[in-house]
Parts: C-alpha cells; sequence; structure tokens
C-alpha cells in the first residue's frame, strides 16, 4: 500500500503537527516488535525527537521531567552514557546525552543528580586514541571520525574540550582527506557524505576550516543533489533523506549552500513525508522513522522552509540552545 | 549523530494497521525476546559470564545483531573463560570501563606472542621484542643451552610447552567458531557496524594469542570474505575498509607480513572490469598508486608508461559512458598529478612543465572530440571548464581570448544543462571574470 500513487500532484506542505504526534507516539510502541528490537538507540532516538520538536517549535511536546530522569538513567559510574538502562557506555549514546541535556538546559542537574560534567568529559576524553588523535567509541575499540566528532561535539558543549588533543585529532582528520576534496572513515577510506560532515564539523569547531579545500569539496558535495532534487551520499548511488542533512549541513558550513537546487531538494523531502500518520522516509513511499524524520527537518531548516526553527549547521541542534550553551 | 543502525532503509511503508492476529504474534516475539534479554542481564549483573551466558548471547545477537552491549557480553564471557586464560589488560566487569581503548585491543606485552618466529627467522622487525613464549621455549632452550643435561627445569619446561600448544589449539578453535558465528549475521546485515567491529576484534585477539604464522592463517581467510561481501555489494564501504584494514595487518611486522600492494592493485582492476561505475574502486586504486610506483622502483620511463596506461584506460570507459561521474573523478585525480603534484601524490615527479602541459593539452583536445558524440553532458563541459583553467594556471598566464571565449561557451552549456547548479555556475563566472 504505497502512498505514492495517492499524492497529490501539487507540492506537499509540510505536515507539521503529523511530525509532532508521531515523535509523540514513538515512546508508546511497547507492543511493536521494532520497538524493542532498537532499544541500542533509545537515547540516540530521544535526541532525534526532542530536536525534531525543537525545530518543528514545539519544545515542550515531550515532558522535560521525564526527559531528564530518561537520560539519567543511561548513566554509568565511568560517567558515560549507555543507550538505555542496562546498556554499556558508548560514545554514540554519551553524545546524545550531552546534546539533550544542552536543548532541556539541564547541565545542572547533571552535577547535582548526575555524575558530573567532569566525569562525562573524563569519559570522552578517555577515549581518544593519544597516539594517532582519533576517538574510539567504546573501550573495545572501534575507530571511526563519527566518534572524533561527537568527542569535539560533547566536549565543547561541556566546555571541556580542553581534556583532548585537538591538535593530534584535528591532524588525523587531514590524514583523512581524498583528493576530491572529500574525508573517509578513516585514512585511506573512499569520501563520504557522513564523514564529510563530522570531519568538516570537527575542524570546525577545532577552528580549523582552512585544512578544507572549499572549493574541491564544495564541488563534490554540489554533485550529491541528483534528478528529483534529493542527495545521495557518494557518486553513482541512490539518493536518501539523511543525506539532506549531512550533505546540506556541510555545504552550509563552507558557504557553499546555493551551489544546490534548494527548492527541488525541499520538495524531495516533503515527498517523503507520510502526511496522515506523520514522520519522514529515506524515499518518498519507505516507512518512516525518527532519524530520516530529523535530518529531513533538519534539512529544511536549513532550507529556510518557513515554520522551522533555525538549526545549528555543526551541532544538528537548534540554534538556539548552541547559542545559550556556546555564547 | 551518524549512526544509520536502526533506521529504516528502502522499506515500502505499508498499514501500520495490524490484525489481531498479527499484534497477538508481535506479542509473543516480544515477550520471547524479552526474556532472552532479562536472563542475559540477570546473570551478566552479577558478573557471571560463563557458558551459559555465551549461548544466551548467541540466541539473542541471531534475533537482534545490532544489539552492542551484547556483543560486549560475548567478549566478556571470552576473556573469562573460553579463551585458554584471561588476557591481560582486559576485565571482565562492569566497573572496568575507564579502560582505554587500546587497553584490550593491542597486543598486550605479556601475551606469548611473538615467540616462534624469533627463533626460527632471525631478526623479523617485530615491534615486540621476542619473549620465551610457549611454542619458541623448546628452540631457544635448545640454542642457548644446548648441553644442559635433564633437569626438573627442563621438565618444567616441556610440560609448560605441551600448556602452551595446547592453549594455542583452544584460542585458535574458539576463534574460528566464533568468526563462522558471525558469517549469517553479517550476510543478512552486511551494513551493521557492531558485528564488522566484533569481527575485527576477534582477529585482534588472534594477534595477541597465537602465534604469528598461526595468526597470520587466521587474517588471511579474512581476505576471502572481504572479497565474498564485495561480490555481493560493490560498494559497502564497511566491506572496503574492512579489505583495507586486514590488508595493513597482513602487511604488518606484526604478522610477518610483506607488501600486498600488487595484488591490491590488481584486485581494484578485477572490480573496475566488472563494474567501471564502481567509485570505490577507482578511489581505492587512488590511493595503491603512489606506493604501486614506489615498491615497483619505477623510474622516469616506467612511470611515463604507468600514466599512459591509465589515461588511456579511463578515456576509453569514459567514451562509453561519459555521464558517469566516478570515471570523471579518477580523470580528475590523474589530472590532478599534473597540475598540482605538490598536493596531491605525484605520479610523475620528473615530469617538466612542458611535459605537463603536453598531457593537460592532450587531455583537453580527446574531451574536445568527445562533445561531436555527446554535445548534452554536462559533465564533458565541466571538464573542458576545469582543465582549461589549469592549463593557464601551469603557463602562470590569463587565458587568451579564445580560451576565455570557450569558457564563456561552456559555462553556457553548464546553465543550459545542469541548471540545478547554476550558484555554481554563477560563481565560476564571477571568479573568472566571463561576465564582462
Amino acid at each position: 500500500m504505497s502512498q505514492t500513487l495517492n499524492q497529490p500532484r501539487e507540492e506537499p506542505q509540510l505536515a507539521a503537527p503529523a511530525h509532532v504526534k508521531y515523535i509523540q507516539s514513538l515512546d508508546s510502541r511497547k507492543d511493536e516488535y521494532d520497538y524493542w528490537l532498537t532499544e541500542h538507540l533509545r537515547l540516540n532516538g530521544l535526541y532525534w525527537g526532542l530536536t525534531a520538536l525543537h525545530l518543528l517549535g514545539q519544545p515542550d511536546a515531550l515532558p522535560r521531567a521525564e526527559t531528564i530522569d530518561f537520560v539519567l538513567s543511561c548513566q554509568h559510574e565511568n560517567g558515560g552514557f549507555g543507550a538505555a538502562p542496562g546498556h554499556d557506555a558508548h560514545m554514540l549514546s554519551t553524545v546524545s546525552a550531552v546534546q539533550i541535556l544542552a536543548t532541556v538546559d539541564a547541565f545542572d542537574e547533571l552535577e547535582t543528580r548526575g555524575k558530573g560534567k567532569a566525569q562525562v568529559g573524563q569519559y570522552i576524553a578517555s577515549l581518544q586514541n593519544r597516539e594517532t588523535g582519533t576517538f574510539a567509541g567504546d573501550e573495545w575499540g572501534e575507530e571511526d571520525t563519527r566518534f572524533l566528532y561527537g568527542a569535539f561535539n560533547a566536549l565543547s558543549l561541556l566546555g571541556l574540550l580542553n581534556l583532548v588533543d585537538v591538535e593530534k585529532a584535528v591532524n588525523h582528520i587531514a590524514a583523512c582527506a581524498n583528493f576530491d576534496g572529500g574525508y573517509g572513515v578513516s585514512p585511506g577510506a573512499e569520501s563520504h557524505s557522513g564523514q564529510i560532515f563530522t570531519c568538516v564539523a570537527a575542524l570546525t569547531i577545532a577552528g580549523r576550516q582552512d585544512l578544507v579545500d572549499k572549493e574541491r569539496l564544495g564541488r563534490w558535495l554540489s554533485e550529491r543533489q541528483i534528478a528529483g532534487g534529493g542527495l545521495n551520499g557518494r557518486p553513482e548511488k541512490k539518493e536518501d533523506v539523511c543525506y539532506s542533512w549531512w550533505v546540506l549541513s556541510s555545504l552550509e558550513m563552507i558557504g557553499k549552500t546555493h551551489w544546490i537546487d534548494k527548492d527541488q531538494l525541499a520538495a524531495f523531502i516533503l515527498r517523503c513525508q507520510d502526511p496522515e500518520r506523520g514522520g519522514i522516509a529515506d524515499r518518498p513511499g519507505d516507512m518512516v522513522d525518527v532519524w530520516h524524520t530529523v535530518f529531513g527537518l533538519a534539512g529544511l531548516s536549513l532550507l529556510q522552509y518557513p515554520g522551522l526553527q533555525p538549526v545549528d549547521e555543526v551541532y544538528c541542534m537548534p540554534k538556539s540552545t548552541t547559542r545559550r550553551v556556546l555564547g | 549523530m551518524a549512526d544509520q543502525g536502526g533506521s529504516q532503509h528502502g522499506i515500502a511503508r505499508t498499514s501500520r494497521v495490524r490484525t489481531d492476529e498479527q499484534r497477538q504474534r508481535d506479542l509473543d516475539r516480544i515477550a520471547k525476546y524479552r526474556e532472552l534479554e532479562d536472563q542475559v542481564r540477570a546473570l551478566t549483573a552479577k558478573g557471571d559470564y560463563s557458558s551459559t551466558v555465551f549461548q544466551l548471547t548467541s540466541k539473542l545477537l541471531r534475533l537482534n545483531p545490532e544489539y552492542y552491549t551484547i556483543w560486549n557480553a560475548r567478549r566478556r564471557c571470552l576473556i573469562s573463560g573460553s579463551f585458554s586464560r584471561p588476557s591481560a589488560g582486559s576485565s571482565c566487569s562492569r566497573e572496568s570501563s575507564t579502560t582505554s581503548p587500546t587497553a584490550t585491543t593491542a597486543p598486550s606485552s605479556t601475551n606469548y606472542s611473538s615467540s616462534s618466529s624469533a627463533a626460527t627467522q632471525p631478526a623479523p622487525s617485530s615491534p615486540t621484542a621476542p619473549k620465551a613464549g610457549r611454542s619458541g621455549t623448546t628452540a631457544e632452550a635448545s640454542t642457548t643451552t644446548p648441553d644442559a643435561p635433564e633437569t626438573d627445569e627442563s621438565a618444567a619446561t616441556a610440560a609448560a610447552t605441551e600448556a602452551a600448544a595446547a592453549a594455542e589449539t583452544q584460542d585458535l578453535s574458539v576463534l574460528k567458531t566464533e568468526l563462522a558465528f558471525t558469517i549469517p549475521l553479517l550476510l543478512e546485515s552486511p551494513k551493521c557496524y557492531w558485528i564488522w567491529s566484533y569481527r575485527l576484534w576477534l582477529l585482534q585477539q588472534a594477534i595477541a594469542r597465537l602465534r604469528p604464522a598461526v595468526a597470520r592463517g587466521v587474517w588471511e581467510e579474512e581476505l576471502l570474505l572481504a572479497s565474498k561481501m564485495l561480490g555481493k555489494d560493490r560498494r559497502n564501504f564497511h566491506a572496503w575498509g574492512y579489505r583495507r584494514h586486514v590488508v595493513a595487518q597482513l602487511e604488518s611486522a606484526a604478522l610477518g607480513g610483506r607488501s600486498l600492494v600488487e595484488p591490491e592493485f590488481a584486485y581494484t582492476d578485477k572490480m573496475i572490469r566488472t563494474d567501471l561505475s564502481n567509485f570505490s574502486a577507482w578511489h581505492s586504486r587512488s590511493r595503491l598508486i603512489p606506493r604501486l610506483l614506489d615498491e615497483r622502483g619505477a623510474d622516469a620511463k616506467a612511470r611515463r608508461a604507468f600514466l599512459d596506461n591509465e589515461l588511456q584506460q579511463i578515456r576509453e570507459a569514459i567514451n562509453v559512458g561519459p555521464e558517469d561521474q566516478s570515471l570523471w573523478y579518477y580523470h580528475q585525480f590523474l589530472v590532478l598529478n599534473l597540475v598540482a603534484p605538490d598536493k596531491h601524490p605525484a605520479m610523475t615527479p620528473d615530469f617538466t612543465r612542458e611535459d605537463r602541459v603536453a598531457y593537460l593539452t592532450r587531455e583537453i583536445d580527446e574531451i574536445k572530440e568527445l562533445v561531436e558524440d555527446y554535445d548534452d553532458v554536462k559533465l564533458i563541459y565541466e571538464a573542458l571548464f576545469e582543465y582549461t583553467v589549469y592549463y593557464s594556471q601551469l603557463e602562470e598566464r590569463q587565458p587568451t581570448p579564445s580560451e576565455r571565449a570557450d569558457l564563456v561557451t561552456w559555462l553556457g552549456k553548464l546553465r543550459e544543462l545542469d541548471p540545478m547548479r547554476n550558484g555554481r555556475w554563477a560563481d565560476l563566472e564571477r571568479e573568472y571574470n566571463l561576465n564582462e
């Protein structure tokens, strides 16, 4: 029962109320198998949902006190956060926890009821590979520029970037650059839009955008837009709403957003909505999920779609939050 | 955060209304899943990493390979039970999670890792000093004390050797079983980060726990796996990354390795022949070439011949598929070698400026001929524009009036054929003052 057949001819509008309801419903789906299969993403999911709601101008659509309680219930003695109570600490969930607490302005509760900012900073800093500068996801050692970005994101929000060797990390990112201007998971890896976002954002946080070959990268990123208006993640791949965030935010950071057709991209994202039941999918007619929902909305926000709050292109958080926290 | 796990990709939207029967089936599955989960949690919370827990993790991971905490529990089971002895630097307790990430993954110096090859092959460039280890002990004992009489000490040594050999057999068997366990999961979820990283952790354990020659055997099989996964999805960046990692380890001193740059280069050939549009393979090629030429000891003539060959190959490919971005990116890589040898790995460092100009103008001329067959492919005009600018920059001059006229024409074609990127064309026009 694909929705594409029923779609009206004219450009769809943003189904904001449906999206709010969809996100609010996510934690009430305990009778669905997928709810349990995705528990390892619960804290990330909360960050995605909360950010989406803030961008939709509904910051109070999730209860603040319960949000904070849940986040703190995921924290371990060592300062790191797991995806849900009973899940091991990991960089990805720790970053989501910090982002959520920043967004609901609850760092003081982390201090009084949690293990405190300093302990979180220590946990993240302990994951830096002091030889190469990159970061692991957890104690088991998987390394990826995603984790490096996550560390910079969370530590800068906490005001604790001084705990890590920023210069070494920056050198590591420089070593991940390719001839096409893009960046990969690690030195030698193929350029990939997701990793480009993490590398360019980390360099931006470190104040080292001078290392980016903006002309060449901007050109590569602008070529991600394909017929139909959507963006793909690598050459000769299919389009996907999530790249509306990674490609577009990277273009924004290097000042080249005007190198793609914004109207066509906005129309593509809107076509990926489920207009009745809310949520955004990877492509028109597919199943929605909260992950594509937040990145679709964040993309629309960068495109200055009417009615959405501005998003910070480096942090993927409401700009009002990063302005308050980072000054 | 950039984590694709658990999100829906390419699954057609269906009605969310379930029949009573479907709902009941979901509830049954949930109950079964949660019961399993509760069992594992109850036991691991008490620090129980027994074979019971291990078997439960098998069941749970088959249902949900994204459950990273369960992969971690499985690692702890191996460390505290299945392996021949706990690996130094690792601990089974939850509270140990503050240990540095390298502690559990780097080969520990207290492990019996590097003895035997050190005894049989003189002076391998192993990063760790050879220690008296299990299987090497006999050889070392016999060379250092050839005439030593039978003593309790040597009997003890023999016993230790036997124990060490048994331990290695046990560890190898555990690792092989574990590697096999992940295969069906990987085939079903080829983009699941956690499975790939668990597998790499196992391989790291092989280096830490087995003699290099034995560990090498384990790692070598991984190349076959990478090829198999890339055969199923030629662009899977997990599999490409895995392949690069495996190759680097197989080349390392820790595994008594030597360069694999030639067979890896040949592998990109094979992948490109299967699918010209596979940019992952072209990318890999771009990273291998500088090393390949160095290791071949290629002189100026050989380098020139190599570049000629690469250019001819990519030109032929572009002639067939000029709308394929992958091909043009590789062409750019070769051209950057000519025009920006200081910023990009130089394949032909001996080229004079005249050489560079001659090569670049030949490429420009060839591409101009393409326009006659394909006048509506924007990538052709983009390349002509870019390379003509490079040409004038190489000669440290402004574009000539006729070049300017060409640039204006090509920019017009770009605007006509590719209006999506009009903002970029406008910037190019401004940058090169083409609107005067």
